[in-house]
């Protein structure tokens, strides 16, 4: 879990629907960052399905859903990119607008960008 | 509006990008707003081959003879994947290829997140399917088959009176003063060898292992399902682990020696608490296993003289005697010989 869940808390991922809620959630998000001047570079020669798989997995990481990516695999991951804070804020911002945009509730909105938050020391570089 | 008003107008309007090819040059007649997104460079003259590297003739060929061809077009920085039909038709009496595009990318990146998620989905199970053999495993050392099974159905184990049974106790003769008590890791490495061997060698003889606090090991035999055999179970059970001591006492640096008691009666089995739970069986004859046990000498096996013959025949009995046990009063007692190796007491 990426976030401490209360005793009977249910993950973000669950509260919001499952899957086949947040479709249109993570597929929104992908077109934000895609289309961003500032992060799209990095994804415009990657494959549809690398890149889908990429953000399905993101988005399970940050609401509890089914994955978990242990820290030095981030870090690994990101490691040869460069990534500028900068461009780990553009991300930031373009998450909270594709949840805001879904209707999540602002202190949920908060406790997702505080996950990703959490791991801006593994990602810029 | 006329018939041909209405059809470019309709056209205009769906989101199907739809355009007319000259049959004879495959030059481009006209195309509809969806298609001119797709295909910026499409104006009116362009080859229908030269849109795309991927639509050369021997796909248009293809979809001419009824093949739905899907191409992946670059759109900014995004592949965008289509779905194209192109059919032969006759506009004003000229020979025209209908070319119908449809941007299926959505399809596609829903089924490719679907398929990422099943992966995630399958990968947790088989993490969980894992979790939850090492959790039985664990559970399964704590308490009977039966017992786990019916825990897991009602979340509860209703104590249950099992009659009647055999309770095996055995204790190590001077543990504490053993040299190998004195480091913690290796009296937990030998005790783990030797209780492993105990538990094979009663699994063997259809005894279950209850618990072992420290360097005493219970078992009992007739338990969870009854066995009218279960005293002769539970003495084997015992002449075997003496039997395995002796043998492996020859080999070793540290020789151990156990005193053994077996009782026969009525127990209740349990499990006892809710966060931190054992299975453990009570009543009498738990509590005379242990008296006898701690009148025994080393490697002997006591029992009690009035249960003597639910031995049965292959044991004989020696070193009658009489003992105050306490809680018990004055008890007649005797040793259980073995077939093979004379008296256990004798080691």
């Amino acid at each position: 879990m990426t976030y401490a869940l209360r005793p009977g808390q249910m993950p973000l991922f669950d509260k919001y629907g499952g899957l086949s809620a947040l479709r249109g959630v993570i597929l929104d998000f992908y077109d934000r960052v895609l289309d961003s001047d500032i992060v799209g570079h990095f994804f415009e020669d990657v494959d549809m399905p690398r890149l889908i798989d990429h953000q399905t997995k993101f988005f399970a990481m940050l609401l509890g859903g089914p994955a978990e990516f242990a820290e030095s695999r981030l870090q690994r991951a990101h490691a040869h990119l460069g990534v500028t804070h900068a461009q780990f804020d553009e991300v930031a911002a373009l998450l909270r607008e594709t949840l805001e945009a879904a209707g999540f509730a602002p202190d949920d909105c908060a406790t997702v960008i505080q996950a990703v938050e959490a791991r801006r020391g593994l990602i810029v570089a | 509006m006329s018939i041909p008003n209405f059809t470019t107008e309709l056209f205009r309007a769906i989101g199907v990008g739809v355009a007319l090819f000259d049959a004879e040059d495959e030059s481009l007649i006209y195309s509809n707003p969806a298609f001119a997104k797709l295909f910026p460079d499409a104006i009116s003259g362009v080859a229908l081959t030269s849109l795309t590297e991927e639509l050369d003739q021997t796909a248009v060929d293809r979809a001419l003879a009824g093949e739905t061809l899907e191409i992946a077009v670059k759109v900014k920085r995004r592949r965008v994947t289509l779905q194209i039909d192109v059919r032969n038709a006759s506009h004003l009496e000229r020979p025209v290829l209908v070319v119908e595009c449809q941007n299926i990318s959505r399809l596609r990146e829903t089924e490719a997140m679907i398929d990422s998620y099943a992966s995630m989905t399958e990968r947790r199970t088989r993490e969980l399917e894992r979790e939850k053999v090492q959790v039985e495993k664990l559970l399964l050392n704590v308490m009977p088959r039966s017992v786990y099974e019916e825990y897991k159905s009602f979340g509860t184990v209703t104590p249950r009176l099992f009659e009647p049974v055999s309770v095996l106790m055995l204790d190590f003769v001077g543990f504490t003063e053993m040299a190998v008590a004195s480091d913690p890791t290796e009296t937990v490495s030998e005790l783990n060898d030797l209780f492993t061997a105990f538990d094979r060698i009663a699994e063997l003889h259809g005894c279950e292992r209850i618990k072992t606090i420290g360097d005493c090991y219970m078992a009992v035999s007739g338990l969870p399902h009854s066995n009218p055999d279960h005293a002769r179970l539970a003495a084997r059970c015992a002449s075997g682990f003496l039997r395995y001591l002796s043998h492996r006492n020859k080999t070793h640096r540290h020789r151990w020696q156990a005193r053994i008691g077996i009782a026969s009666g009525s127990v209740v089995g349990s499990v006892v608490g809710t966060q931190k739970y054992i299975y453990d069986v009570f009543g009498p004859a738990v509590n005379c296993a242990s008296r006898l046990q701690s009148q025994s000498a080393p490697m002997e096996i006591t029992v009690l003289e009035k249960s003597a013959e639910s031995f049965g025949d292959e044991f004989q009995l020696g070193n009658h005697r009489v003992e105050d046990l306490p809680g018990f009063g004055k008890c007649a007692i005797t040793s259980l010989e073995l077939p093979d190796a004379g008296l256990v007491s004798v080691a």
